[in-house]
């Protein structure tokens, strides 16, 4: 059975399809409007991209990344696919955009400059890993939908958003802890119905599951 | 000086921190199990399991004291009132002089703490890993372990070096090394390590024999900082190296990756080859692979349904068990295997670590800047966490470090195995 890619991508995805002939500076120029867009307008494609995620029988936990008040990349939780428990929406996102500025030849320090100018909107706050690649990577600022009470890196297990000035021991300013200014609980309601659509009942498009679902969550 | 390991706690946070009063009395032996029966009956101590309700401890030199605990404390002072009836009637009818006493609110995590804990009050200790002994490695494992730090180090040239065992069969899965830096070997080296790791079945000896000439100069290792390694100086990316090219990726690659510290890129080899051994329940949509080919094929194929079982918000699930074979064969992510880096993983890392279920895992060198296993942070001690794995440092001989061929390969433990 074949079906259209394109049916099975949210909106922003078909978007950046429909101009992918376009050279990459094209895609990125992509824009949702001249007005400046409220977070939750942003939240709604994160979350856009969340509902993609539970299609695919993912966790449904999805992202995009925004310059200048432009969606700039988006991703969604592939774990299941990729087989790798680290591939998270916010890592699929970076990732587009690593490649997409390699390609147009931007070196270390450009992309620096880039990512510091990036903002990020998650359904779920960034795990420990995620918080700490978003610090790596100099993001300016993070808006997430619900807290992660078990892997949350952005206040409820570890707060890697917070600046820490660690002994420099190396004698050099690099090795300090970068912050990044974070706000939680932007949709959140939407992006835990996610959750619970896929822990109760798992994902409606997918064939009657001949195995038991088994539910952690407490 | 020989080969070395040492469990490196989850939890060494000072016991004052972590314990909870409750309500205790001294008690005469021949009513012991009668109180503890009936005490367990009116006054369960449900949240504090690993507590053990009796205690009892020699005083003078000859006499031992036995004591019980009757109930949780309500109050800093009061020890006399404020309990449940039916203990207020023991306290009666076995004429009990209460008094509060401290015990720890969590089960230990390690012995070392659980000896701590039991100094307080005695508490039951479960091993996170019980079946491989103590403090989750045999003896006899010692060995093999040191073998494959010994590997992980002869393959770090620059930078840290990660490699992915499965100790049930001593098989590599993986290796690493950094590659957040645009690097003339470090493309081509990786790809070789994919297949040299895939007909590693020897391993470790395969690698013995170059020992000598990959051994690293010893200034590295012995400096206690490297700055070329990617979780000592994770900033270091954004920092345009000279000798660097600018070369355009092949399409869908990368020429270097600020995230791609040496621990990430061998869950992405191992997640690789899981994907390429037990290709049947793969879905459609792929990644780029590291290594900078475009894993384009199945592209425009709708997802296959993966067999799957809902786990946690950890933004993964388990594949459930198939009918056919090789699929039950699969191993779920790196459940099971061991990780042995050559320098102690930054929380980006570690975390990683979790995410992909790792059994144990292994450093030579601690890291003192971002360091998330014991230097900066202890990651694996985190109680919220779904998976927990065991960390442990390998110290290696200065001889070793210094070229020297004859030091002893037969290592010791001074974990816990008193
Ligand atoms: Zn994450
Ligand atoms: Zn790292």
């Amino acid at each position: 059975m074949r079906r259209n890619l394109d049916d099975r991508l949210p909106p922003l995805e078909q978007f950046v399809r429909r101009i992918s002939g376009a050279p990459p500076s094209c895609a990125r120029s992509l824009t949702l409007g001249a007005q400046p867009m409220p977070a939750t307008a942003f939240m709604e494609l994160a979350l856009d991209q969340a509902k993609f995620a539970l299609d695919n029988l993912e966790v449904p936990v999805g992202c995009v990344i925004v310059e200048n008040g432009k969606v700039i990349a988006s991703g969604s939780n592939r774990t299941n696919a990729t087989r790798n428990a680290t591939r998270h929406a916010e890592m699929e996102a970076i990732d587009v955009l690593l490649q997409e500025w390699q390609s147009i030849g931007l070196d270390q320090t450009l992309v620096a400059e880039k990512f510091a100018g990036c903002d990020l909107y998650v359904t779920c706050e960034p795990c420990i890993m995620c918080a700490s690649a978003l610090s790596i990577l100099g993001i300016r600022e993070v808006y997430f939908g619900c807290p992660n009470d078990k892997f949350g890196g952005c206040g409820s297990v570890m707060s890697l958003h917070e600046s820490l000035l660690s002994d420099d021991l190396t004698g050099s300013q690099d090795t300090r802890s970068r912050g990044f200014k974070c706000t939680g609980g932007i949709m959140a309601e939407e992006a835990v119905a996610l959750f619970r659509n896929f822990y109760e009942q798992g994902n409606p498009n997918a064939p009657k599951p001949h195995r038991p679902v088994r539910v952690d969550q407490q | 000086m020989v080969w070395e390991l040492t469990e490196v706690p989850g939890n060494p946070t000072p016991l004052q921190h972590s314990t909870v009063d409750v309500v205790a009395a001294n008690i005469v032996p021949k009513v012991t199990n009668t109180l503890i029966r009936q005490l367990n009956q009116v006054c369960p101590l449900e949240n504090l399991r690993h507590v053990k309700r009796v205690r009892r401890r020699v005083v003078c030199g000859e006499n031992s004291e036995l004591s019980i605990i009757l109930c949780l404390s309500t109050g800093p002072d009061n020890c006399n009132e404020g309990f449940p009836e039916e203990v207020q009637k023991i306290v009666e009818n076995y004429h009990l002089s209460p008094f509060i006493a401290k015990v720890a609110s969590c089960s230990a995590t390690s012995k070392e703490e659980w000896e701590e804990q039991c100094r307080l009050w005695p508490t039951s200790y479960h091993p996170p890993h019980d079946i491989d002994g103590v403090s989750g490695f045999k003896e006899e494992e010692l060995p093999s372990i040191f073998h494959c730090m010994r590997t992980a180090m002869q393959l770090s040239q620059v930078g840290n070096t990660a490699i992915i065992v499965d100790p049930s069969s001593m098989q590599m899965i993986s290796k690493a090394t950094d590659q957040t830096h645009q690097r003339d070997t470090c493309l081509k080296g990786n790809k070789c390590a994919m297949v040299e790791a895939d007909n590693a079945n020897s391993f470790p000896e395969a690698i013995e024999d170059k020992a000598d000439t990959l051994l690293p100069s010893s200034s590295r290792f012995c400096n206690g900082l490297d700055r070329e390694v990617s979780c000592i100086n994770p900033f270091g990316w954004m920092k345009q190296r000279c000798t660097e090219q600018k070369t355009l990726p092949s399409e869908g690659g990368f020429l270097w990756h600020p995230l791609w510290h040496a621990a990430v890129v061998a869950i992405e080899n191992a997640a690789e080859r899981d994907r390429m051994t037990f290709p049947a329940s793969t879905s459609s949509t792929t990644q780029p692979k590291l290594n900078g080919d475009v894993d384009n094929c199945s592209d425009d194929e709708p997802a296959k349904r993966l067999k799957i079982v809902a786990n946690d918000e950890e933004q993964s699930t388990h594949p459930a068990h198939s009918s056919d074979l090789p699929e039950r064969n699969r191993p779920y992510l790196c459940t099971g295997f061991d990780i042995y880096l050559v320098w102690e993983p930054c929380t980006m890392c570690a975390m990683a670590l979790v995410h992909q279920r790792f059994k144990r895992v292994f450093y030579a060198f601690p890291n003192p800047v971002t360091g998330a296993l014991g230097s900066v942070y202890r990651l694996h001690g985190k109680k919220s966490l779904n998976h927990h794995y065991s960390v442990f440092r390998i110290k290696v001989p200065e001889a070793y470090l210094n070229g020297s061929t004859d030091c002893s390969e037969k290592g010791c433990s001074n974990s816990v195995s008193s």
